[in-house]
């Protein structure tokens, strides 16, 4: 290196550089201390963060959705037993007459709901460093997120609900980390 | 750096390096307030489970934060769009003021700093703050330990020239 430089590099380092705001070393406390293992609390929301405003609107959308729905399907079976009172069956005058086949009962009720499908779709996979296990036993700790889609559809009406569900899964990986 | 495997110590450990750290994840982010974000994740993560691994502390911090940044970056498309509407702070000095020092000459190099191509900053950060040799600069960043030394060079070079024709011009 030219040795010109020497003094321009002491008075690059003599410069004293811009501390971090006390905010950040009180998210960092707050964060240690919690020992929350499932990493900082970040003070923005982004795509991933499933913990942001946005995930609990889907969430209260998806319930409400449900709730919604099971209260339709219950209306709809209290009317058609109010509306189809069965007629009372005819004095028979055969002692022997043979007793009365039950009306088939329907395969699927108006409230059944059967699952028709289910997807689940990686969308972030993050590698969060090593671990020990047992103590000496290295390895990788990695969160995958997944997004769960379950479709729910009634044979009879139709009538289907989508259900999407945020879930982390964390898997410890054996690695060598020499 | 070694006291930075003192258990409880994150505190102290934290005063000493946080400005260098942040001056790196300054590197990589739009404001301060993104380069904060990035210091608390890669330094949290650190501290929580890589500070028992040998090796020194600062590359793998180093490392980290700029991993830590580009996933930023890249997730928070959105925020670059908000910024551009409502302002950033980006022009957050990179110093701070010292009694008796020259503050003209301090906005000079830091203005030149910021004029800087971005490969050659990051390693003249790498260099003069954070004190890595080109051997370990050249690792950080995955390239050849020439051209560490070389973007160094070109780096000083570029910043005294701007400063000279301050001077004189």
């Amino acid at each position: 290196m030219d040795e010109s430089f020497h003094e321009f590099e002491a008075e690059l380092k003599s410069l004293r550089l811009r501390r971090p705001s006390a905010g950040l070393k009180e998210h960092i406390a707050r964060a240690l201390a919690a020992g929350d293992t499932a990493g900082p609390v970040r003070r923005y929301s982004s795509a991933t963060n499933l913990g942001g405003w946005k995930w609990h609107g889907w969430q209260l959308a998806g319930l409400a959705a449900v709730v919604a729905l099971i209260a339709a399907a219950g209306w709809r079976n209290l009317s058609r037993r109010d509306t189809a009172t069965p007629a009372p069956a005819p004095a028979s005058s055969n002692a022997f007459a043979v007793a009365p086949v039950p009306a088939p009962v329907p395969s699927a009720s108006p409230a059944r709901l059967p699952g028709v499908a289910a997807t689940n779709v990686l969308y972030d996979m993050k590698d969060e460093g090593p671990v020990y296990l047992d103590g000496d036993r290295a390895a990788r700790r990695v969160r995958y997120r997944f997004l769960d889609t379950y479709t729910l559809r009634n044979p009879r009406t139709n009538a289907s609900l989508k259900w999407s569900v945020p879930r982390d899964e964390i898997r410890v990986l054996p690695a060598s980390l020499n | 750096m070694e006291e930075a495997h003192a258990p409880g110590s994150w505190s102290t450990w934290f005063e000493a390096h946080g400005p260098r750290l942040l001056l790196w994840a300054r590197q990589w982010t739009r404001s301060l307030a993104d380069a904060e974000d990035v210091v608390q994740e890669a330094f949290i993560r650190y501290w929580r489970h890589q500070r028992e691994l040998p090796g020194d502390p600062q590359a793998l911090l180093v490392t980290s934060i700029r991993r830590a940044a580009i996933d930023l970056a890249r997730r928070d498309a959105r925020r670059a769009r908000r910024e551009e509407r409502f302002g950033r702070d980006e022009d957050a000095p990179f110093f701070e003021p010292v009694p008796g020092d020259n503050a003209a000459r301090r906005q000079e190099i830091e203005a030149a700093l910021r004029r800087l191509p971005s490969e050659q900053r990051e390693v003249l950060v790498l260099k003069i703050w954070h004190e890595l040799t080109f051997e370990q600069i050249a690792d950080q960043l995955g390239i050849p330990l020439n051209t560490a030394a070389s973007r160094y060079r070109y780096a000083l070079m570029a910043l005294r020239k701007e400063l000279n024709s301050l001077c004189h011009g």
